[in-house]
């Protein structure tokens, strides 16, 4: 019976993480507004050191990698 | 963050340019990058316009969602990773490789 209710309360626990972890409407190859394969929105926006960057100049150039972070919950 | 800082020579080799990006001010990030070592730019979406555009926008809580996103030299999105596994660069040096 305790060995039940234990699983009762891990399983809650996984699913109460898996919903805070990511929205279940949305794969996790996609966002609520974009999918692979489609044009990436274009932006120009300040670096840390003031340099303004835009998307769009590396077009014809270089890939780019852009990691979305949040700086105070950065672990790695 | 620590990630990309780590393997940007790997990045560098396959020609694909890392930026990140926060909706944390200018100031901010400036101190993180300089602490931290970080080569790469970090931009400041204070506005929070990009992050809203690309879909990572957490509206309640007011900051962007930890996702990566691999755009190829034509500006198509060959690449879209969403959630704890963004933080690892293995699926976006792989899709940098493609």
């Amino acid at each position: 019976m305790a060995r039940r209710a234990l699983a009762a309360g891990v399983l809650c626990l996984l699913t109460a993480g898996c919903t805070f972890a990511q929205n279940p409407q949305v794969p996790a190859d996609q966002t609520s507004t974009l999918k692979v394969g489609d044009m990436a929105p274009d932006f120009e926006l300040p670096d840390h050191n003031g340099n303004m960057i835009k998307l769009s100049d590396f077009r014809g150039k270089q890939s780019v990698v852009l990691a979305f972070f949040v700086l105070a919950f950065t672990g790695g | 963050m620590h990630n990309y800082r780590d393997s940007l020579q790997q990045f560098r080799e396959l020609d694909a340019q890392v930026l990140g990006i926060s909706v944390d001010a200018g100031p901010s990030l400036k101190v993180f990058a300089e602490q931290n070592g970080v080569n790469f730019p970090l931009l400041s979406d204070f506005q929070r316009v990009a992050s809203a555009q690309y879909g990572v926008l957490n509206q309640e809580r007011g900051f962007a969602n930890r996702a990566t996103f691999v755009i190829d030299r034509e500006g198509k999105i060959k690449h879209i990773e969403v959630g704890r596994t963004a933080i690892e660069v293995a699926g976006a040096l792989n899709a940098c490789r493609k």
